[in-house]
């Protein structure tokens, strides 16, 4: 793009117009030429005719010939025709800059004894000299270098944005899955304590003529009509209210309204222990703790259709970024989940071997087919249709991993399952050049 | 009478036990955790509601309402959710043919007004004996008399185009792009199936969907269109009693079963009034819409007022 708008000009501004000689010029009067203060830039002269240029004739193949003995008397009177270099470098004006430069940077002689002639449709326009154009070839790299620059300053941070996004994703699918989880105890909850306030208000009234009649019945003044009036209030709400019955069966509702947001509290402290906002970001942890808050957390996915087998090992604490482990173990529980048609059996298992942890993760599950098993950790593959996936998962899960040392593998048949393994040293090497991206994921 | 009969199912018998309790005073309250069970309920008693959850292990609530639905076509469905996920909604619809989709929590008054609603609705269909009806569409409706009129509301002519290559020599079929020549052909005549598009461009048409099933409880509404957005549908469901919701692109074949089904919907409705009252739709509940439908309804009055003069 650059390149093309500047054609042109940039040679252009190259040209020193100088009047070219005729090759019919004699040698003694070039002398004069090579002397005079209108060419003393120049390291050579032009040589034109009809208006196409023919050759150049250098100051150092003049001396060459010139200070010779005799050379003025013997060549003196004789055109310069003969003398000349008939293979000039040549540069035409619309030539973009790279292409002149590359031109008589390979065609130029060391050391550096003309200049080049710069041509409009081969007819002749002036002289540039070298150290002009490698100067403005140098400017014109730098302009580049920093326009490669901005670009990949907007590369990475819409990289960032990329998984940035990702992480939304997979967050939102996560809240509204704890979401739609909360309502149905908070469903009963809500239903049990709008009923209980309804009863209790109608308890109250019961009491309230209870009192009323016990109130009268003490009282020595109170008639046996106005008695038999209460009574017959008491009788008609008593009707109406199954008081003892509804009593118990909401005694049994409060119990079940105690277990719902025990339930809910649960659901809220999941939460929070898998995200872990409230934690520091690198802390030591046994991984065992972590798959248990993604299977909370993954609940919703994995209950209806997965039976998950855990065999968890006795590992010891590793110093790690909690936080971004739960979303590694989460994105694998839920690929596993998404890969099953029908119901299925996800094996979870951990254990300590060489001094680092090992996870394994397996399903029965559709299985990866060969093809694509060496592209699923690339970012932006994706086999879920448009939309659905952004391909940026196990990207960010594979770089989760080695920024904490570690390695990821996966091994898979199709119709068998697929089963990931990931070692994770006790003592990881932060491995630097992958901060950029991981700063977005922590 | 005796006290109606509701069926609650749910794989949380907490939700049971609370709901029990709301309607125990108003009805014969059956209950179970098992879906079988409350096939085999259903055909063994007259079960005036049936209130069942989404998402349960063994079965899922839409497809459990569809089996009501052969069992028991008098019941009224209600489905009460905690999940409002599309596919289960679209289920709901196209399978389920739920009379409400109601969302937990719940609010209690809500849920009784819609249950007491559904239990009369569902004697009177007991009364008209809707076994025999239901049968008795099965045969081609007898096109004696008027044509049935379709009105697309569509800005793309493709449907419109398909449905008259099929149906054109039974039916009218009427092509509306926008929302203004769509309320003019509603105020000329009645329908007897609406297929619709929810979105014309920026317009959300739902609205007019709506008022036409407050008008016409016998019109019949098919959604097909690409806007998926569930809770839309969920007020469709409940403000317009739509009868089919269909993901665009839509086949030729399923557009034009879905369309034969509605139409001898709309003559079995037509022939017992008293099963219109299956279909009665909830109040619109959104400010805007409520504006909109009353201007339509204004409109509506003028241009007929100018017609019968």
């Amino acid at each position: 793009m650059h390149q093309a708008t500047q054609t042109g000009k940039e040679i252009f501004s190259l040209v020193n117009t100088v009047d070219a000689i005729s090759p019919d010029c004699p040698l003694e009067d070039v002398a004069a030429f090579f002397t005079h203060p209108k060419y003393s830039k120049l390291l050579s002269l032009p040589v034109v005719e009809e208006g196409r240029p023919v050759g150049m004739i250098s100051r150092y193949r003049f001396m060459d010939i010139y200070l010779k003995r005799y050379a003025r008397e013997l060549h003196g009177k004789r055109p310069i025709r003969k003398f000349i270099d008939g293979k000039p470098l040549l540069v035409e004006l619309d030539q973009p800059l790279a292409v002149a430069a590359r031109h008589v940077l390979a065609n130029m002689q060391f050391p550096l004894t003309e200049d080049f002639i710069v041509t409009r449709h081969g007819r002749y326009l002036g002289v540039g000299f070298v150290m002009d154009l490698l100067h403005a070839m140098e400017q014109q790299m730098l302009a580049n270098t920093m326009e490669l620059e901005q670009a990949n300053a907007q590369l990475k941070s819409s990289q960032l944005a990329l998984v940035q996004s990702e992480k939304m994703a997979s967050l939102g699918q996560m809240v509204a899955g704890i979401a739609h989880e909360i309502n149905t105890p908070l469903g009963y909850v809500q239903n049990n304590v709008a009923m209980g306030q309804e009863l209790f208000q109608q308890v109250q009234s019961m009491i309230a003529g209870y009192e009323a009649l016990v109130d009268d019945l003490l009282d020595e003044q109170a008639t046996e009509e106005q008695i038999a009036a209460r009574m017959q209030q008491i009788v008609e709400k008593r009707a109406d209210v199954n008081a003892q019955e509804m009593l118990g069966e909401m005694q049994g509702l409060m119990g079940d309204s105690l277990y719902g947001i025990a339930q809910i509290s649960e659901l809220v402290l999941n939460l929070k222990n898998f995200s872990r906002m409230d934690a520091a970001a690198t802390e030591a942890v046994n991984l065992n703790e972590c798959i248990t808050s993604a299977l909370n957390i993954g609940r919703n996915v994995l209950k209806d259709k997965v039976e998950v087998i855990k065999e968890l090992g006795d590992i010891p604490k590793i110093s790690c970024a909690p936080s971004q482990l739960n979303q590694v173990f989460l994105n694998l529980f839920t690929n596993a989940a998404q890969a099953m048609e029908g119901q299925g059996k996800l094996h979870i298992k951990t254990w300590f071997a060489d001094g680092a942890v090992h996870i394994s993760v397996a399903d029965n599950g559709k299985g990866i087919p060969e093809e694509i098993l060496t592209r699923i950790f690339d970012p932006f593959f994706t086999t879920k249709p448009v939309g659905e996936g952004t391909g940026l998962g196990l990207a960010i899960t594979h770089q989760i991993i080695q920024k904490h040392g570690g390695e990821i593998h996966v091994d898979s048949r199709v119709g068998e399952g697929a089963c990931f393994h990931i070692k994770l040293p006790i003592a990881p090497a932060i491995v630097p050049h992958q901060r950029a991206v991981l700063e977005a994921v922590a | 009478m005796s006290k109606p009969t509701l069926l609650l199912i749910d794989d949380e018998e907490r939700i049971l036990r609370s709901l029990r309790m709301l309607f125990f005073s108003g009805y014969k309250v059956h209950m179970t955790t098992d879906p079988h069970e409350a096939i085999r309920m259903l055909r063994d008693e007259r079960v005036h509601v049936i209130v069942s959850d989404q998402r349960m292990p063994v079965m899922q609530g839409s497809e459990l309402l569809r089996l009501a639905r052969e069992a028991s076509p008098a019941t009224m469905r209600i489905l009460l959710t905690g999940y409002s996920d599309l596919d289960a909604s679209i289920a709901s619809v196209n399978e389920g043919e739920v009379f409400r989709y109601l969302m937990k929590p719940w609010d209690a008054e809500e849920v009784k007004k819609v249950v007491a609603d559904a239990a009369a609705i569902a004697e009177a269909s007991f009364a008209v004996q809707l076994h025999e009806v239901q049968l008795h569409t099965e045969v081609p409706v007898d096109m004696a008399g008027a044509k049935p009129r379709v009105l697309i509301i569509d800005h793309d002519e493709s449907i419109a185009k398909t449905v008259h290559e099929t149906l054109g020599d039974r039916c009218e079929i009427i092509w509306a792009a926008d929302a203004q020549h769509a309320m003019e052909e509603l105020a000329k005549q009645d329908v007897s199936v609406v297929v619709s598009d929810l979105m014309l461009g920026a317009t959300n048409v739902g609205y007019i969907l709506k008022t036409i099933k407050q008008l016409n409880p016998q019109t019949q509404c098919i959604v097909v269109t690409s806007f998926n957005d569930t809770s839309r549908l969920i007020e469709l469901i409940n403000q317009a009693q739509i009868t089919r919701f269909l993901p665009k692109p839509v086949s030729k074949g399923i557009l034009v079963r879905n369309l034969e089904s509605m139409l001898e919907r709309f003559h079995a409705l037509r022939n017992q009034p008293a099963l219109q009252n299956r279909q009665t739709v909830a109040p619109i509940s959104d400010p805007q819409e409520k504006i909109q439908a009353g201007n339509f309804l204004g409109m509506l009055g003028r241009l007929r007022a100018k017609m019968g003069a």
